[in-house]
């Protein structure tokens, strides 16, 4: 929609603007919450020690590091009840995982109890962040508002049918229940995890070339960005350079994809305009194609992108609420470490997971400021969210970014006489799970690999710590129940 | 009259996966055929992972349709019902791996499973990608349909075939 919207140069109303930044920051907190409790967490948290956990003691730790209000000695003893009837019934083939009990599980029993309890209470939060999306989308995550000029959503402050002052507060009040969730439990069980996991701060760096889209645009024209974005070479922060707008050549013209590893015709590195997405399927070629992903690189170079890639350009920028967030969360992992921890530890494994937390909370922040900037607008009279596009005659090209939660998502299009001629989405996973690129040089989750020990070849944890701490993005996913409740998804290594 | 669903049928998968969107196809159907009670619910729930919680946790009963790996020929029909269906954290390349055996693992975590728990389940054919069932599993519909209404029957939940004319 952005890339149609800059092929046309139109410009958003900003109640739309606003609606639109809203609905993505509610998604990313939602998706963080919900990436860090539920797929992640379990890499590094061992619910079966949580059995063994101290009550008391959980909770005097977890009220040491926070205040927040659900960490009660009763709460922990309620939880740790449960699980413990959830272990006993049997039928649940607990181990069957394989990776409770694992060599690579360090974290002591109360610290687990904490995070199983922050886990289940998660279930609430992460659900009714969504509310938010639902509410402005119509449905989440296919949302239906968006459309070409704007968002679908009249306003008016006094019609029950349309979005008005009671929708508004109720989006409110659901925004503020949140807060405290991610920045007194989250934020600090990934801290927690972070410190005990110190050894974790030296693998999985990979590509150290960060890349991710400024976005919540702030005016019509998309020249003013809430939070910044860029691009850093080669873990070096004083080499960030800024894209300033959605015009800004520095990204247009620095983006290309190779597909000499990848199974589509042909052996080019083109520019995603002049792009063509045809299948040649050749099995598994090691030296040749060998994956359904293409390779784009920045400059001629792969580059990380994610919440990692974000927090650190936001942080090179000067954004002022992600340096505070960076600062407090080094300072309890040092706290909980017992020794000073840097932002050198971001790059790596365990940094992109501490990367997402600090990005879950700039981002809850902006939820509040992009509310604040929707009323105040709408007091001011205005309730415009749409402008009607018209398309020219003759070919127009566009692109159109944004900082999706798993990084930096762009789409191009190229458009004849208002009808689609080329389109070209280069994904947030394609850039992580990209195969070598043109020049043979390996992609984020392959560079990321190269190093990692592991304790157990059988049960290789420790891949699955760093390919989660990118947060994949595997489309067309089969759900299905195997009827002996076996372990379905194998893990093979190249 | 809105009355407070105590009782839902959630109809399960990928229907862009062929047989695989067998659940949602099924659910559907029966919902355009039959007409259900206000307190009994109908839910497309495809693959929406954790978004499914609010429609199994604290319900009464649950009756789900799915594609189930049996290790049966194409197209075999089996009963899973409460303890019987099994409830575990699966290891997950991504979040959108979260499949009903999670769901139901935490819902199980959280204390709130329903009293009464039965998935009809049928082995699938072709998990390729694609709009359309095989034939083997389309031929199976009815059947299908039929267990879900036996199965409403059993726990006293009165459902009447539509009128043609609506």
């Amino acid at each position: 929609m952005r890339s149609v919207e800059n092929a046309l140069q139109l410009e958003i109303p900003l109640n739309a603007q606003y609606i639109r930044n809203l609905i993505m920051a509610a998604h990313g907190v939602h998706d963080h919450i919900v990436h860090f409790y539920h797929l992640a967490a379990l890499d590094w948290v061992d619910i079966v020690s949580a059995l063994k956990a101290d009550p008391k003691k959980a909770s005097q730790i977890a009220e040491s590091l926070s205040n927040w209000d659900q960490n009660s000695a009763k709460h922990m003893k309620e939880v740790q009840d449960r699980l413990k009837t959830f272990v006993a019934s049997g039928q649940l083939g607990i181990y069957a995982n394989g990776y409770w009990g694992h060599p690579a599980m360090k974290l002591p029993p109360e610290i687990n109890l904490i995070a199983a309890a922050h886990y289940l209470q998660a279930l609430h939060y992460q659900r009714r962040i969504n509310m938010v999306v639902s509410i402005l989308g119509s449905k989440t995550p296919n949302i239906q508002n968006l459309a070409v000029g704007g968002v679908a959503n009249p306003i008016n402050p006094d019609n029950q049918s349309a979005l008005n002052m009671e929708r508004l507060y109720y989006i409110k009040t659901l925004i503020d229940e949140v807060g405290s969730f991610v920045k007194n439990a989250m934020m600090v069980d990934v801290a927690a995890v972070a410190a005990k996991y110190a050894d974790w701060t030296k693998y999985g760096a990979g590509v150290t070339n960060y890349l991710s889209a400024p976005d919540m645009p702030m005016d019509t024209k998309g020249t003013t960005f809430a939070l910044p974005g860029g691009y850093i070479e080669n873990a070096d922060l004083a080499t960030f350079k800024p894209i300033k707008s959605f015009n800004d050549d520095f990204f247009k013209n620095g983006v290309k994809e190779s597909i000499k590893h990848s199974w589509y015709k042909g052996e080019w590195n083109r520019h995603p305009w002049e792009e063509s997405t045809d299948p040649n399927y050749t099995d598994l070629q090691y030296e040749g194609k060998y994956s359904w992903v293409k390779a784009p690189t920045f400059n001629g170079k792969p580059a990380q992108v994610g919440p990692l890639a974000n927090v650190l350009c936001m942080f090179a920028a000067g954004h002022a609420p992600t340096k505070k967030y960076v600062t407090s969360t080094l300072e309890t992992i040092s706290a909980v470490a017992g020794a000073k921890v840097g932002p050198a530890a971001l790059h790596s494994t365990i940094g992109r997971i501490g990367a997402r937390a600090i990005r879950c909370a700039v981002l809850h922040d902006e939820c509040t400021n992009q509310w604040n900037a929707l009323i105040a607008n709408i007091g001011k009279g205005d309730v415009k969210t749409f402008n009607p596009p018209t398309f020219p005659s003759g070919e127009i090209k566009g692109v159109g970014f944004h900082e999706a939660p798993r990084g930096i998502l762009s789409h191009w299009s190229v458009i004849d006489g208002g009808k689609i001629k080329n389109y070209q989405c280069v994904v947030p996973s394609t850039w992580n799970a990209a195969p070598r690129n043109g020049s043979d040089q390996p992609g984020p989750y392959e560079a990321s690999l190269v190093g990692t020990p592991l304790a157990n070849p059988e049960k290789p944890l420790e891949v699955l710590r760093t390919i989660h701490s990118f947060d994949p993005c595997l489309a067309c996913a089969i759900h299905m129940v195997d009827a002996k409740g076996g372990e379905i998804i194998r893990v093979k290594a190249l | 009259m809105f009355q407070e669903p105590t009782v839902t049928i959630l109809g399960l998968g990928n229907i862009l996966m062929s047989d695989e969107g067998v659940g949602v196809h099924t659910v559907n159907e029966f919902q355009k055929r039959y007409q259900v009670p206000g307190h009994v619910e109908i839910v497309d729930g495809g693959a929406a992972g954790l978004d499914l919680i609010p429609f199994i946790e604290g319900r009464e009963k649950v009756l789900m349709v799915d594609a189930v790996n049996f290790d049966r020929e194409p197209g075999y029909i089996g009963i899973l019902e409460n303890d019987e269906i099994p409830v575990r954290l699966t290891q997950k390349a991504s979040m959108h791996h979260l499949g009903l055996m999670d769901v139901l693992c935490i819902v199980r975590m959280s204390g709130n499973m329903p009293k009464d728990m039965c998935l009809v389940g049928i082995q699938p054919k072709s998990l390729e990608l694609g709009l359309d069932m095989t034939r083997e599993i389309w031929d199976k519909q009815e059947a299908l349909i039929e267990r879900v209404v036996e199965k409403l029957r059993e726990w006293n939940i009165p459902c009447a075939l539509q009128s043609p004319q609506k």
